[in-house]
């Protein structure tokens, strides 16, 4: 065995580095990146490897053998860098089968070149040997085809070192150094190239590229073990980010400077009933509910603030953020505007509100009425009309801890939401109004029979007892119908009572109650929360003679309805101007615009 | 007393608990070192013997064989240690403790080891690289579960089923054998450029017929003390099969085999050669092994078998001195 020459010393060495490094990125298979970072680090051996077979060829046609054999290490490189950063960085859709087909389409041709024995010279126009003082080398002339392969390995080495060079940039430590530790492995071959190439290297026929394979073992083993390369990648990052934005349960929508919409996320997406397709380039006006309304919060100071909006859940109120998104200039290129449903919220606060006042208000006035005429009945204990007040307070405290009872149990959230047959509901409301009233006139009208929310039993049987129980008349009336349109069940309850007090649903029209402004008990709350639980609307109109008429409309329960949608998507309306205005879309707008 | 001052007990004003002293030798990080050496690095030793005892046997010129075949047993070892090291837990519970817990770096090692194999090997020319990457391509298949994955991907349908080469009846043996052998008696003449002519063919293949033969037995010895933990993963090795008895009395007669052509290379190559002696020699030794499999314990009875190689190398040195 003959000595080896220095050269050929310092290609083992980078076989060596390189093939650790192509074992331990092998590895580490499936982590992002590592078949590809194999596939790179063999194809430097290998380019290493007949290198040194060459360097050590005593003859032409033997050295010219082995440089034949060379190229295909040197094409596989730049196709293995190239998959390698997108995979590793997380722009594996670009990582498919045929898109490595496509880009292997030269470097394929290239190796059949050498393959077949380079005809028509275009690899190589001339090779002769040239003695030198570091050893003994084969000087080629290159061909056309070479510099055609060496432009496309620069064109691929450029176009995966971009997501990489992003990543320098990060804000993660371990992605700085291994990006850094990984451009640095990437740009010594280059630099080696290039000067091989512009003739800077004084000795004729030695190309320094797969000599500074060492540093590009180096710099990959570095990032294998010192930053954890494969086994930290920031691959998954773009992907999670883009699983935050689709799963977010609030609706998401982005809009340009242009007013367009340029993306929406799943939620959105269902919540309104919008196609993301048709929507994305839409004007966000036709798109973006209240889209008017919300766009003028500034996105730094203003506080968010709750619009009524129609979608797969009814009428619920959502509270809408501005943010804008803001380049590394400090340009705005975009709003991002969140719909957050705080229909359960503002209802809790709401209770909490009544309930507070049922408490210090009406429960401490029944509680001082039973007080006062007890203390009569001490001093009279024949007092029948004493004894009859208290009797009489002491059943309105009942009926309201009874009604608490229900309110409580309306919302509580352990309890899955059932569906009934609107018939059904109908029929339990008015038989609870007959039990209250057993003389009472009740007229049924036409009752679709459609699948609604139970919930809605509450609601009604609350109207219709009041409906019957706060009548004067000697033979109360009150009559009952129910029509189904557009996906909506609309309910009216009319009486022939006193009336309601308006002061009692202008409370209900504001949301909230004070000491001074308050209704007078909680069965209106109950029917308000329902309604609103339901994602429905409430409004009440004076009946001629007397009387009031009270017309609920909540959405049908889609959940059981025969030949629904199949996938559970509500049907797609289009968006007109007076539904974006006002209300949008998977729903179209109740039929009553009331309360 | 809580609030008694720290008297000094020493005339340089120190206390006890302040002054430092010697850690005694923790003899668990001692036995962790031994059960390392006792695995791949061991295992390298016997392998760079082994190579350069059959470079003396062959009569040709020393290279770095032994070197590149070393390091390519540790390599494929050291990687085979990690990868089954949960399985292992039961037969070489200590060697299997350190596997799981530098699996990193053992990994780390074997990847250089071999990385630094193939480069000797480059250096030596072609035949040799071809010979170093021969064991890497078995160990790939015999450990990994590259072929299953490969029968899938030609038979996705289940109609064929290709198992792991380890779990493979006696040909997960054979495999690892042909490997040594292929590897023993190429590799000295691959690395120092001499055509099996020169030598002769049938000093080579009676050569390449005793390695195997030999190394067949030092794989199956150990399954005798893995035969429970190999048992319950599945994998078919002789003891398996046919129990401890039954497995000795087979491999004594492949020994019998392997002194047969020991004999037949002595023969042809014009005499026992002190290289053949002394393999004559570790062949002595691996017939007691085997005679003793089932009765010797734990560790020793993975050792013992390659041991026979560390005393032919000894005997190759006393005749040569």
């Amino acid at each position: 065995m003959t000595a080896l020459s220095p050269l050929s010393v310092t290609l083992l060495v980078a076989v060596t580095v390189g093939l650790a490094a192509a074992i331990l990125a092998w590895r580490e298979r499936p982590e992002p990146g590592a078949t590809w970072l194999a596939v790179l680090l063999a194809g430097q051996v290998w380019w290493a490897t007949f290198l040194v077979f060459e360097l050590e060829a005593a003859t032409l046609p033997a050295k010219a053998l082995w440089y034949d054999v060379q190229w295909l290490g040197v094409v596989v490189i730049p196709v293995g860098w190239l998959f390698f950063a997108l995979a590793y960085t997380g722009y594996d859709r670009y990582v498919t089968p045929f898109s490595v087909a496509v880009v292997s389409i030269v470097p394929a041709a290239t190796v059949a070149v050498a393959a077949a024995g380079d005809p028509g010279n275009l690899l190589a126009v001339d090779r002769v040997v040239r003695e030198t003082a570091v050893g003994t080398f084969l000087d080629v002339v290159p061909g056309p085809l070479y510099y055609v392969i060496a432009g496309y390995t620069y064109l691929l080495g450029a176009v995966g070192s971009i997501p990489l060079i992003q990543l320098v940039r990060d804000d993660a430590r371990p992605f700085r150094g291994q990006s850094a530790a990984l451009l640095v492995g990437t740009a010594a071959p280059w630099g080696g190239s290039v000067a091989y190439l512009s003739g800077a290297i004084p000795i004729p026929g030695l190309d320094p590229t797969p000599l500074v394979f060492v540093i590009s073992g180096v710099g990959y083993l570095l990032a294998l073990s010192r930053f954890r390369l494969l086994t930290l990648a920031p691959a998954p990052r773009r992907r999670a980010r883009q699983l935050v934005f689709e799963q977010l349960h609030d609706p998401v929508f982005v809009v340009g400077t242009e007013g367009l919409l340029v993306d929406l996320n799943e939620s959105s997406a269902e919540t309104f009933g919008v196609d993301r397709r048709e929507a994305i380039g839409q004007s966000a006006s036709a798109v973006v509910p209240k889209y008017d309304a919300v766009s003028g919060l500034d996105a730094e100071g203003d506080k968010p603030r709750a619009v009524p909006i129609v979608g797969r859940d009814g009428r619920r109120p959502y509270e809408a953020t501005v943010r804008d998104v803001v380049d590394d200039h400090g340009r705005t290129t975009a709003r991002v505007i969140t719909y957050h449903d705080v229909g359960a919220y503002l209802g809790q606060q709401q209770r909490l509100n009544v309930l507070n006042r049922v408490f210090r208000h009406d429960v401490r006035t029944e509680t001082n009425l039973i007080q006062g005429y007890a203390e009569q009945l001490r001093s009279d204990p024949t007092d029948e009309r004493a004894l009859s007040v208290i009797e009489k307070s002491a059943g309105r405290m009942l009926e309201l801890s009874e009604r608490t009872r229900t309110a409580g149990e309306l919302f509580d959230p352990t309890e899955e939401s059932e569906s009934a047959p609107l018939t059904d509901v109908v029929d339990e409301a008015v038989a609870e109004a007959r039990a209250v009233a057993p003389d009472a006139r009740i007229e049924v009208g036409r009752v679709a029979a459609v699948p609604v929310p139970a919930v809605l039993e509450v609601v009604l049987g609350n109207l219709c007892t009041n409906a019957v129980g706060h009548n004067d008349a000697d033979a109360p009336w009150m009559r009952i119908d129910a029509a189904v349109a557009d996906g909506w069940v609309e309910v009216t309850v009319a009486d022939d009572g006193p009336g309601i007090d308006p002061a009692e649903y202008d409370v209900l029209d504001r949301g909230t109650e004070t000491p001074l402004r308050h209704g007078s008990g909680i069965g209106l709350w109950i029917v308000k929360w329902g309604v609103d639980h339901l994602g429905g609307r409430i409004s009440f109109d004076e009946r001629e003679p007397t009387g009031t008429i009270v017309t609920v409309c909540v959405p049908v329960d889609r959940s059981e309805t025969p030949g629904a949608d199949p996938d559970g998507e509500p049907p797609n309306l289009p968006l007109d101007d007076s539904a974006t205005a006002d209300e949008s879309a998977s729903l179209g707008p109740p039929p009553n615009a009331g309360r | 007393m809580a609030n008694e001052p720290t008297k000094p007990s020493a005339p340089d004003g120190t206390a006890a608990q302040y002054r430092s002293h010697a850690t005694p030798p923790d003899s668990g990080t001692l036995r962790q070192v031994a059960a390392f050496a006792a695995g791949a690095p061991f295992t390298a030793l016997v392998a760079a013997v082994e190579v350069a005892v059959v470079t003396a046997a062959l009569g040709v010129p020393l290279s770095t064989a032994p070197v590149a075949v070393g390091l390519v047993a540790f390599a494929v070892y050291a990687a085979d240690h990690v990868a089954d090291a949960e399985g292992d837990a039961g037969s070489t519970p200590a060697r299997a403790r350190i596997a799981l817990r530098y699996a990193d770096q053992l990994m780390v090692a074997a990847a250089v080891s071999y990385g630094s194999a193939v480069a000797l090997a480059a250096g030596a020319g072609p035949a040799a690289l071809a010979l170093v990457l021969v064991p890497g391509a078995v160990w790939i298949g015999y450990a990994t579960d590259w072929l299953p994955a490969a029968g899938a991907f030609v038979a996705p349908l289940d109609e064929i089923s290709v198992p792991r080469l380890k779990d493979v009846f006696l040909l997960n043996s054979a495999a690892v054998a042909l490997a040594w052998a292929v590897a023993v008696v190429a590799a000295p003449l691959a690395f120092a450029g001499v055509p099996v002519d020169s030598v002769g063919a049938p000093a080579v293949a009676l050569l390449f017929a005793y390695v195997f033969a030999r190394s067949f037995v030092d794989v199956e010895v150990p399954n005798v003390r893995d035969v429970a933990a190999d048992a319950a993963q599945g994998v078919a090795t002789l003891p398996v099969a046919y129990g401890v008895t039954g497995t000795r009395r087979i491999l004594l007669g492949v020994d019998a085999v392997a002194a047969g052509l020991l004999a037949a290379a002595a023969a042809t190559g014009g005499g026992w050669s002190p290289a053949l002696v002394a393999l004559g020699v570790g062949l002595a030794v691996s017939v007691t092994v085997t005679a003793l499999a089932g009765r010797l314990r734990g560790a020793a009875l993975g050792v013992a078998p390659d041991c026979s190689y560390l005393v032919a190398g000894a005997a190759l040195l006393a005749l040569a001195l």
